[in-house]
This record gives structure tokens, C-alpha cells and sequence, in this order.
């Protein structure tokens, strides 16, 4: 806001000082918005760590298993098993609000099926071809929680940069220059004052002399 | 049956054959030798061993680990066929009887193959013709489009009649797994029903069967109870002809709701030996209890196979025999390719 463009008028002055106050106030709601968000984004950090610690875990878990299976059935069982395969994961993705932000909420639904319910024949599929079947059934579910939960913490670090910007521009911008007009409309009210004083003395003035 | 000459059989000769051949298979020292090999290498290994024609056949085709599980699987077809066409009369009957657990799983990749989509040539690539049905019958069920004119035509080419029910149960179901646990189920049933128990080598033969069927049954009972599934479900999977579980010892086995709940029965059996480590390791995994039970199998095979050389068990022994080497060949390129630990391939091997 250019100090020039505004008419410093009492009303004026009246704006300014009430703009000035709910901006006080939103930069404090903003302030309070952004530490809880950041204090929310540790919570999730401190998830998306043991989280991704699962993924890797649990991959490696899948591909020793698979490998195991591979080596032992040997790579047509396995594909062949996998080919018999009948249920699919199915996933449910809906949202939820973490102050006032919207983040994903992703629910697995169906991800694990019994030997008995997947498609291929209990007597014969081996233990390692099942085991392997398992281990990448609980990384599939693993990977699920571990993208909500990358998707929040995503979001929420976009969110928390975004109200910083905001908490940042009212406090080294907005109201500074909310401020210095309400100083600039003061001054040019009492400077106002002062001439209109001086024009009375010197009118009162002028008016003893002729008389 | 198990007589020497006539209708009985050419037991002396397939004997003498498959005991020559026996002496051929890789013992231990090779596998150990092979576990310090590259893939490479262990293909130029198993071609100096017996299977240089199917790694020359196969080399444009397949690569690496492919090539050898192929090639091996290919060797092991081609010689439980040689040894199927040389042997006559009851002889053959028996073996053809054992050898439909090859048509089983020939049929079972043709079907999820099918019913996934996968082209004709990569079923075909997959397919090991070592049981009765060859590589022409193979190709006229591969031929056939709808999966119940696969399963009528492979019920009359090997006279398995699926009964009803079990078609009703897959139809409702949209799967294949009614199909496959009826036929698993029905190969050992025929082929205990096959061998006639009047003489001593029958019974042994019989007896060593049963056994079989107790290590996969045993198998059975771990997996689901892994999965939780415990009691009545677990019956419906069960092969009945076992020899030392029997209905009710299987019963008990399928009540317990854990492994460590069921080890006290374990106990009483020949193959708790072989599990025994295995039972308390990792209740999580049945890598190792599974690798003791082939090793039991084994075990077994070698015993019976003394108990009565001229005798249908000494061929079996060494198609089982031959069947563990092309698996610890696998086992040991596909580990080395995987990048397994050494101690893990060693595990797994059955030696």
C-alpha cells in the first residue's frame, strides 16, 4: 500500500486501525496454524520413518522369499502359481482433516486371501510358493499405509510452506505497511490540525488589524 | 506284478538301467563345488554331467538361469519317458501311475496359463512332458479353448473322471483350485489302488507311498495352519491312504492351533527326526521344516529301495533320485543368480 495513495481522513484512519487489528489477529491465528502444523508434521515424520523402515524390511522379506521360492519350485511353478491368482487388492481411497487441510486416507481392503481363497490348489502349491505369495501380500499392504502416509507429510510440508509465506508476509509486509499508513493518515490529520490552527490565528489575526 | 518276466514286467532290465544310471547322478561334493560357481560356469558344469544335449538344444531359446532350469527340466522329461517306453507290462502300469503327477502339473499350467491369457508359446516353453501324456497331447489340450473342454479331453486321455461335484465346486468358485486339490488327491488314490498288496515288494512299494502321502500331508496340515485355518477345514485337504497319520492322528494334527501345539504329536512320527530342529526355529516359516521333509522323502527312498532290489522301487528311487538333482541344480544357479546367502542355499538343498 503506497503511503500516497490514501486519503488521510478520520474515517480513513478509523479503517486502517481495525484492519490493522484483524490482521494482528489472523497473523496470530496463522502463527498457531503453522506450528501446529509443523508439530503435526514431526508426528508424521517420525511414521514415515518407521514406515519406510517397514518397506525395506518387508521387501526384502518378499524378494528373499520369492527367491527362496524361484530357487526351490523353481520360476514356472512360481509364475504359474501366480497366473492362478483370482483375488485382486482392492483398495479404498478416501479423505480426512488435519487442521483444516485435506489429506488422503487410503484403506486396504482386500489385500490378503487365505491359501485356500487365491486360486490355486492348497495340496500342491508348496510352502515356499505360498510364504512368498504372503511376504508380498503384507508388502502390498505395507506400501498402502507407508503412500498415505508419504502423501500427508507431502502435503502437509506444501501447506506448512505455504502458511510460513502467509505468516512472513504479514509480518515483515502487511502489517508494516498497514502500520505506516495509519502513521502517514496521523501525521497528515495532525499536520492538517496544525495548518488549520495557524489559518485561524492568521485569519483572527488579520481580522484585529483591519478593525 | 514285480515278477521278472512276462506280463509282470522287465523289472531285471529297467533295474539294471535305472542302477547304472543312478551312479551317474552328482553327489554332494558336486554341489558344493557348484556353490562356488557363476552361472556360466554352472551351465558348462551340468553340461559336462549329462545334460549337454538339452543345454545345446535350448541355448537360442533360453538364457542364464532360464537356460538351465529348462534344460534340466527337459533332461528329466526326456529320461522318465526313456524310462517309461523301456519298461512293459505291470511295470509300466505302475510307473505310468506315478508319473500322472507330470500330466497333473502339465495340465495345471496349461489352464492358468489359458485362463490368464498367456500366448500358446510361453505355455509351451513351460510345459515338462515326463509323465504318460507326450509333447502331441499336450498340444491338443493346449489347442482346446474353453477350460471345461481341456479338463473333459484330459480326463480321457489319462481316464480320470472328474466327478460333478468338483466341477459344480470350481464353477461356483471361478477358480481352478477345486480341480487341482481333486486331482492331487486322486493320483495318490489310483496309484495306491494300482498296486496290488498281495507280495512283499508291492507292500513295500504301498508302504513307501503311504508315506509320501504323509509328508504331504503333514505339509498340508503346517501351511494352513499358518494361515490360521485349523479343524473340520483342514480335513477337506487331506489325502487318506497315509501311513503313519492316519484320520484320526490327522485330525489331531488339524485341531492343534499351532505348530508348538501339535509338535507332541509330531513326535510319534518316522519324519520328526528330519523336522525336529526345524519345529522351533521360525514359527513363521516352514522353509525349513519343508526342505526336512524332502529330505525324509529321500531318506525313505534310498531305505526301501535296498529292502528289495528287483523291484519297482529302485526305479523310483531313482526318478525321485533324479528329480532332487535337477532341483538342487536349480536351487543352487537360481540362489547363486538371486544372490542368496550360501548358508540358505545350502538349507534348502537336498542332499
Amino acid at each position: 500500500m503506497v503511503s500516497q495513495d490514501i486519503t488521510p481522513t478520520r474515517s480513513v484512519l478509523i479503517e486502517l486501525k481495525n484492519k490493522i487489528k484483524t490482521t494482528k489477529n489472523g497473523y496470530k491465528i496463522m502463527k498457531m496454524k503453522r506450528d501446529g502444523l509443523i508439530i503435526e508434521f514431526f508426528d508424521i515424520m517420525e511414521k514415515a520413518k518407521a514406515m519406510r523402515g517397514s518397506v525395506t524390511s518387508d521387501y526384502e522379506t518378499a524378494m528373499t522369499k520369492i527367491a527362496i521360492a524361484s530357487s526351490v519350485e523353481g520360476e514356472i511353478a512360481v509364475k504359474s502359481a501366480a497366473y492362478a491368482l483370482k483375488t485382486e487388492p482392492k483398495v479404498k481411497v478416501g479423505s480426512k482433516s488435519i487442521m483444516g487441510m485435506m489429506v488422503p486416507k487410503v484403506e486396504a481392503e482386500v489385500i490378503h486371501a487365505d491359501i485356500t481363497n487365491k486360486g490355486y490348489g492348497v495340496i500342491s502349491t508348496s510352502a515356499y510358493i505360498e510364504e512368498a505369495s504372503t511376504a508380498f501380500e503384507k508388502l502390498l499392504d505395507t506400501i498402502i499405509r507407508a503412500a498415505e502416509i508419504e502423501t500427508t507429510m507431502k502435503k502437509l510440508l506444501d501447506e506448512i510452506e505455504k502458511t510460513k509465506r502467509r505468516v512472513n508476509a504479514m509480518e515483515f509486509k502487511v502489517i508494516p505497511e498497514l502500520e505506516d499508513a495509519m502513521k502517514f493518515v496521523k501525521f497528515r490529520l495532525e499536520e492538517m490540525d496544525r495548518e488549520n490552527t495557524i489559518r485561524l490565528k492568521f485569519l483572527k489575526g488579520k481580522g484585529e488589524a483591519a478593525e | 506284478m514285480f515278477g521278472r518276466k512276462g506280463k509282470k514286467g522287465n523289472y531285471a532290465y529297467t533295474v539294471a538301467r535305472v542302477k547304472a544310471k543312478k551312479s551317474q547322478l552328482m553327489g554332494d561334493d558336486a554341489y558344493q563345488k557348484m556353490l562356488m560357481m557363476s552361472l556360466p560356469e554352472i551351465s558348462r558344469f551340468i553340461s559336462e554331467t549329462g545334460y549337454s544335449k538339452e543345454i545345446t538344444s535350448m541355448t537360442g531359446k533360453f538364457t542364464g538361469i532360464n537356460l538351465i532350469e529348462h534344460a534340466t527340466y527337459a533332461n528329466m522329461a526326456s529320461v522318465f519317458t526313456s524310462i517309461l517306453d523301456s519298461a512293459t507290462g505291470e511295470l509300466k502300469d505302475t510307473l505310468a501311475a506315478d508319473l500322472e503327477r507330470w500330466d497333473i502339473w502339465n495340465l495345471k499350467i496349461i489352464l492358468r496359463g489359458k485362463s490368464f491369457g498367456i500366448d500358446l508359446d510361453s505355455i509351451r516353453e513351460d510345459l515338462v512332458p515326463a509323465g504318460v501324456l507326450d509333447a502331441e497331447d499336450l498340444e491338443k489340450l493346449m489347442s482346446l479353448d474353453v477350460d471345461d473342454d481341456i479338463i473333459a479331453n484330459y480326463g480321457r486321455m489319462t481316464g480320470v473322471s472328474i466327478p460333478q461335484s468338483v466341477v459344480a465346486e470350481y464353477k461356483a468358485q471361478g477358480n481352478l483350485a477345486p480341480i487341482e486339490d481333486f486331482l492331487d488327491k486322486h493320483h495318490f488314490e489310483r496309484l495306491l489302488a494300482t498296486i496290488d498288496s498281495r507280495s512283499r515288494p508291492t507292500r513295500l512299494y504301498q508302504e513307501f507311498i503311504r508315506k509320501i502321502i504323509d509328508t504331504i500331508n503333514l505339509e498340508t496340515i503346517l501351511k494352513l495352519k499358518l494361515e490360521g485355518i485349523h479343524g473340520e477345514p483342514v480335513m477337506k485337504y487331506i489325502i487318506s491312504g497315509g501311513k503313519d497319520i492316519d484320520k484320526k492322528l490327522a485330525t489331531q494334527l488339524a485341531n492343534a492351533e499351532t505348530i508348538a501345539e501339535a509338535e507332541n504329536d509330531l513326535a510319534q512320527l518316522d519324519m520328526y527326526e528330519f523336522i525336529k530342529d526345524a519345529l522351533g526355529k521360525d514359527t513363521h516359516s516352514l522353509k525349513d521344516i519343508v526342505a526336512g521333509l524332502r529330505r525324509y522323502k529321500m531318506k525313505e527312498a534310498s531305505t526301501f529301495s535296498h529292502l528289495y532290489p528287483l523291484s519297482i522301487i529302485p526305479i523310483i528311487d531313482y526318478m525321485l533320485h533324479k528329480e532332487n538333482e535337477v532341483n538342487n541344480i536349480r536351487i543352487v544357479a537360481r540362489g547363486i543368480d538371486a544372490g542368496l546367502d550360501k548358508e540358505i542355499i545350502k538349507g534348502l538343498l537336498v542332499i
